[in-house]
């Protein structure tokens, strides 16, 4: 006979895309590298989804140009997440983009219960618009207060100040830190960065992953100790560094 | 995934006279990554180590080469076969510039499937399955605590499930240690960890272990977690700080005996609600004394020597509803209703034995333990198993899984041999002789008729 028809109770977990889709974007193949990056980030964030039967992962997904719009508006289980490609031309609205967000986070429409959302914002370049404005907006909801805000600067001419103060306050060590804006140089890197902001760090948000005595607690936005960053696979195809941007 | 070791290709390790093929790649998270691999035609598994986890846990390779030279506690745990470091030639290969190392263990075979589809409810799954599982999960653990060792790092994401017979497979057995000896990196998983462990006032060991996996047989039976009730529905983002409160500053069990302040609520914890009075009274009292007195006195919860008995208890009780077939666990003698339709359960027929008593319900079985005191628990090596006619299900019978003839009496005294793999019907017997020892055949008393 089967086990009582039960589950687990779980809470939501929100991950949000702020995608740069400045005219910039699209030099170099960068928006095509975006749009691949994410798509193959997919089944390995819905299997993520899939072994975490505490969190309900939903995605969103905001673009931002000369102004900022939903990509995906709607809170969409992985599993059901079909990404359409977005497109490069214009500004860099950041700050719109933030606003967004921001009002996306209030509750409601957010939930009253849930897991830290989490934020991952990728720019190629510097806000247009008033971007400290939409980071104001952003900080007074206490639900962007509680989310893991991360940052992956594309090429050398993303604003890493910006970045900066969209993730909060800089780690006092040196070196490569989820709380500093991940730097990718290529579509290698690129994609995986993306891969672990949408496994390693889902997985982390949704159920915290084993820990070690070892794992430095970061005070300040360290309301979820994030794991390790992934670490540098040698491109058997391409060992020479970046050769796209 | 970006695979660190290349798919496809044979590598040379030191200390393996063969190449490796690396077959494919299985998964990886925050420690590394786990291959599928061919050694001299045989299937394994390997485990690959991210720079990073071998930088933070210095005791790491001590740890597993301990563990190669003492061999598994059971064949439940896929447990470290060999330490593989590449050879000069195979290092340029790897696609780390970092110094790495792995280490070889057996393939989980596909029938078994990871604990987290069980408790999200995707899991095609019986009660004395789920109830198999807990004993094989507890069995592990004793057999690792008797060898003086404990596990540290017990949780839904290193245990495995098949679902069809309820066995199990332990994985990530690398933080494996001589109980209070090496104090490895691992403090436990969120959740699962013991309040003090969590609080930083004590190392893992064998008695946080004990409470790891009092959880993780509680979620196991219930599909629920034993700290969720009022108390987390109270927080509204269910974060680092919000759990530290939930799970180690201030744990409440949600059946608590004592302290109400934590119970499930009717809607959003329905399923512990639904589960918890399934099981019997001694069952539900060890999951009292582990969290409710051992959550602060980690010597008083419940060993596994303990969860071994109720377990296996819990399981000759087993009985079958005559109106919706569902599985029940019915104490000798009481009155009962069936959890899931509501119908009163008829006094099944029980099989008494030397040590203790068996319910005659299909797929019920008896084992060694239930004739020698000096044998412990053991689920593996049943001596017979009850069965249902062929051709009339609600007739039952004892089928021999013995390598010895039986002797099946009746109340006239006549008696008939039952050969290994025969089957005897128990409507007529009373008695039968094995060389285990007596099986005495006891039906319920008519009620006697309305005057």
């Amino acid at each position: 006979m089967p086990f009582p028809d039960v589950k687990l109770a779980n809470r939501p977990l929100h991950f949000l895309y702020l995608c740069d889709c400045s005219g910039s974007m699209a030099a170099s193949g960068k928006m095509q590298a975006l749009n691949q990056a994410i798509r193959q980030s997919l089944p390995g964030m819905a299997a993520v989804a899939r072994d975490n039967p505490e969190a309900r992962v939903l995605v969103r997904a905001v673009s931002f140009a000369d102004r900022a719009a939903w990509h995906i508006e709607t809170p969409t289980p992985v599993d059901q997440l079909e990404w359409r490609d977005l497109q490069a031309g214009g500004i860099t609205a950041m700050g719109a983009a933030l606003q967004l967000v921001a009002a996306a986070l209030q509750t409601p429409p957010m939930e009253v219960r849930a897991l830290p959302p989490v934020l991952v914002l990728i720019s190629d370049g510097q806000p247009t618009d008033d971007f400290a404005g939409g980071l104001e907006a952003l900080r007074r909801v206490p639900w962007a207060q509680k989310a893991v805000r991360l940052a992956i600067a594309l090429g050398h001419d993303a604003d890493l100040e910006v970045l900066q103060r969209f993730i909060g306050s800089e780690p006092a060590t040196g070196g490569r830190s989820p709380r500093r804006p991940l730097q990718a140089g290529n579509a290698t890197s690129l994609a995986q960065y993306i891969q672990w902001a949408s496994t390693a760090v889902v997985g982390a948000a949704s159920m915290p992953a084993s820990r070690v005595s070892e794992t430095p607690l970061e005070p300040a936005a360290g309301n979820i100790p994030l794991p390790d960053l992934p670490p540098t696979v040698l491109d058997p195809t391409d060992d020479v560094g970046p050769v796209v941007w | 995934m970006n695979w660190i070791l290349p798919e496809g290709a044979s590598l040379d390790f030191e200390g393996l006279a063969a190449p490796l093929r690396i077959v494919r790649g299985l998964g990886g998270g925050t420690q590394g990554q786990v291959y599928e691999v061919e050694l001299e035609g045989e299937r394994l598994a390997l485990k690959w180590y991210l720079p990073a986890c071998i930088a933070r846990d210095a005791g790491l390779e001590r740890r597993l080469a301990a563990s190669i030279r003492a061999t598994a506690p059971n064949d439940a745990f896929l447990w470290p076969i060999a330490l593989l470091r590449a050879s000069p030639a195979s290092r340029p290969l790897i696609r780390i510039r970092e110094e790495s190392f792995g280490y070889l263990m057996p393939l989980r075979p596909a029938a078994y499937v990871g604990a987290s589809e069980h408790a999200a409810g995707r899991l095609a799954i019986g009660l004395r399955q789920v109830l198999r599982a807990c004993f094989g999960l507890a069995d592990a653990f004793h057999a690792l605590h008797l060898a003086g060792l404990c596990y540290k790092d017990v949780s839904l994401g290193n245990l495995f499930l098949e679902p069809g017979g309820g066995g199990i497979l332990i994985c990530d057995n690398d933080n494996v240690a001589v109980d209070g000896a090496d104090h490895g990196a691992v403090l436990g998983t969120p959740g699962f960890m013991a309040p003090e462990v969590l609080l930083g006032q004590a190392r893992p060991g064998a008695d946080s272990d004990l409470f790891s996996l009092a959880v993780l047989l509680f979620r196991l039976l219930t599909r629920h977690d034993p700290l969720k009730g009022q108390m987390e529905l109270a927080i509204r983002c269910l974060d680092e700080p919000a759990r530290r409160r939930l799970c180690g500053e201030d744990p409440v069990f949600i059946f608590d005996p004592v302290d109400a302040r934590n119970r499930p609520d009717p809607i959003e914890h329905a399923a512990a609600l639904i589960t918890w009075p399934i099981y019997p009274r001694p069952l539900q009292a060890l999951f009292e004394q582990t969290f409710c007195r051992g959550m602060k006195q980690p010597s008083r919860r419940a060993l596994t020597g303990q969860w071994k008995q109720e377990l296996a208890r819990t399981l000759d009780q087993r009985s079958l509803c005559p109106a919706c077939g569902q599985e029940n666990f019915q104490a000798a003698g009481a009155p009962a209703l069936c959890w899931s339709c509501g119908s009163p359960l008829p006094e099944p027929i029980t099989l008494a034995l030397p040590r203790g008593s068996v319910l005659a319900a299909p797929d019920n079985e008896l084992h060694p333990h239930h004739f020698d005191a000096l044998v412990g628990e053991d689920l593996r090596r049943p001596l017979a198993r009850v069965v249902a006619h062929p051709q009339e299900p609600r007739r039952l019978g004892l089928c021999n899984l013995s390598a010895a003839a039986w002797s099946a009496e009746a109340a006239d005294g006549r008696s008939w041999p039952v050969g290994p793999g025969e089957s005897c019907s128990l409507a007529a017997l009373t008695r039968i002789l094995t060389p285990a020892g007596p099986i005495a055949v006891q039906r319920p008393i008519p009620p006697a008729p309305a005057a």
